[in-house]
């Protein structure tokens, strides 16, 4: 448990709030360059700043928006009711592939670091986007829990792999013929490691398996707020927790091939299905029950909530309230790099405050320079799990089309 | 008769035991600001026990009706009809975190097909 005072301090981003200042010390994601299909202006908001995206002589950027009567945070109004406020604050843009990222803050922003969802060509990476009806502290937090795919995502039945592609979870495990599903069944209990990284964090969750094999799965948190997640053996997701204000986010994923070029139209299609634009509401949502069928709960999935693990960690996040009450919370040794992240996170805010912007993760000369992560499931001989996990990162590297050395 | 929720104030008519019935003995109920889960566990008995979860605040009206109580689909954490927390699967084996974990608890009693509950803060007055 933790209190209000200090609940307000990490999860609040308005322009004056500590984590509000923090997060405008990085770039953040803005849209999507799908988005500038909708036409331009496009609406933007970001940071409980009503903006948008526009288009000039330089290029892209940010400006502000008048405010409508009809505001919603969620809403995205149309091209044609969109009036700029011409004397409100206009913040510069980069596109990365697929995401248009902004930088909201004072001073110099930062370099972008050489992460593989930035280095790999625009064949090899997806972005897509969508909306969550909560803070953006607590969907952060989903990502940094390994633990919670043995329960939020167990099926209890598996799916072919071979028509998994393009999602989450629906591979065979590293080099065996096992599904993932059912390691994350039958071994629900991992043991978590958090090492503090020059980018963040790096958690590897191990669960301990028969005959003295163990299954290792490296996930990495990304300061301020992305993580990066294996998807299958061929891809990861990298992914941001954006604030629009303070009681909605959206999560902005770039997946990344390390093989083949990536089949965007299906990965787009699949996606479509499952959101409305130009807002990227999802279909399912709490208004209508998650789509929730108590028998499918029974005998086919531990939500009853489909087959989209999109869906589990909405609700799981959603469920929560706008902002989660973390006075009522009571952490376990399971959620250990929430609480190593969380000290993160209050280190940098006292950082900020106290003008040591050099001392922030993410923000120093040599940013440029971190590549990686490394990200990805191992099945290998308990006694040599971290070589092995190392070694499936070099044949992934060493055999991708693109450059992935590290 | 002493218990007889018709002859006291402070037990609140909340639900119809036919709410119960069909696929899902589970139902969503707000009392005063709070928000409850009323629910039948595999013995019969109800359980009127606080709506999100004390791990992360997950929202146990979805939760599974399993094993004589209500588990978390966010990591399994079970409770009982009286709010414990029997069991947290993601925990090291042997943790007794869970002894000390508690969701609050209303009382609640049954009647000719109607779910009476004591309404939390009634407690003292007696």
């Amino acid at each position: 448990m933790i209190s209000q005072q200090l609940n307000d301090q990490i999860t609040l981003i308005g322009p004056d709030d500590d984590a509000g200042l923090l997060l405008r010390q990085y770039w953040q994601p803005a849209a999507l360059c799908d988005d500038i299909a909708f036409g331009l202006p496009f609406a933007v908001n970001l940071l409980s700043e009503q903006l948008a995206l526009v288009k000039d002589r330089s290029g892209f950027k940010l400006v502000t928006r008048l405010l409508d009567e009809n505001y919603s945070p969620t809403v995205i109004p149309p091209a044609e009711e969109i009036e700029i406020d011409i004397d409100g604050p206009t913040y510069p843009t980069v596109q990365k592939n697929g995401v248009i990222f902004a930088y909201l803050g004072s001073g110099e922003p930062p370099e972008f670091p050489s992460f593989d969802c930035f280095r790999a060509p625009n064949t090899h990476v997806f972005a897509f986007k969508g909306l969550w009806r909560c803070n953006w502290l607590q969907a952060l937090e989903v990502g940094i829990d390994p633990a919670h795919a043995s329960f939020l995502h167990r099926f209890l039945q598996d799916e072919d792999p071979m028509e998994g592609y393009g999602k989450q979870f629906r591979d065979t495990a590293a080099n065996t013929d096992i599904p993932m599903t059912k390691i994350l069944r039958e071994y629900p209990r991992p043991e978590i490691l958090v090492d503090e990284t020059e980018y963040g964090l790096k958690i590897t969750a191990l669960r301990h398996m028969k005959n003295d094999l163990t299954h290792v799965r490296v996930t990495n948190q990304i300061f301020p707020q992305a993580i990066c997640i294996p998807m299958s053996r061929e891809m990861t997701i990298t992914q941001w927790h954006v604030p629009i204000d303070n009681e909605n986010c959206y999560w902005y994923s770039v997946f990344t091939s390390f093989d083949k070029p990536v089949n965007k139209r299906l990965m787009r299609e699949q996606r479509l299905q499952e959101h409305t634009v130009p807002d990227y509401a999802p279909r399912k949502n709490a208004e209508n029950n998650y789509n929730y069928d108590p028998r499918e709960q029974k005998f086919e999935t531990y939500t009853g909530m489909g087959l989209d693990i999109n869906v589990h960690d909405q609700w799981a996040v959603e469920g929560m309230g706008p902002i989660q009450d973390r006075t009522q919370e009571h952490l376990g040794r399971s959620d250990v790099a929430i609480i190593r992240y969380r000290r993160m996170l209050r280190q940098a805010i006292a950082d900020l405050r106290s003008h040591k912007l050099d001392q922030l993760p993410m923000k120093h000369y040599a940013t440029s320079k971190i590549k990686g992560p490394l990200s990805n499931d191992a099945i290998t001989k308990t006694s040599n799990w971290e070589k092995a996990s190392q070694a499936v990162d070099f044949d992934r590297r060493n055999l991708c089309p693109w450059d992935a050395s590290i | 008769m002493e218990h007889d929720p018709l002859q006291k104030k402070d037990w609140v008519e909340i639900s119809h035991s036919s709410n119960l019935e069909g696929s899902r003995a589970l139902v969503p109920i707000e009392l005063g600001k709070h928000q409850y889960i009323l629910f039948r566990d595999d013995e019969g008995y109800l359980g009127l026990i606080g709506r999100n979860c004390p791990h992360r605040g997950a929202d146990l009206c979805y939760g599974r009706l399993e094993d004589n109580g209500i588990r978390c689909p966010f990591h399994g954490w079970h409770f009982d009809r009286t709010g414990q927390c029997i069991e947290q699967p993601a925990e090291p084996v042997g943790s007794k975190m869970h002894t000390q974990i508690k969701v609050p608890m209303v009382p609640v009693i049954e009647m000719d097909g109607i779910i009476y509950a004591k309404m939390p803060g009634s407690e003292k007055a007696e």
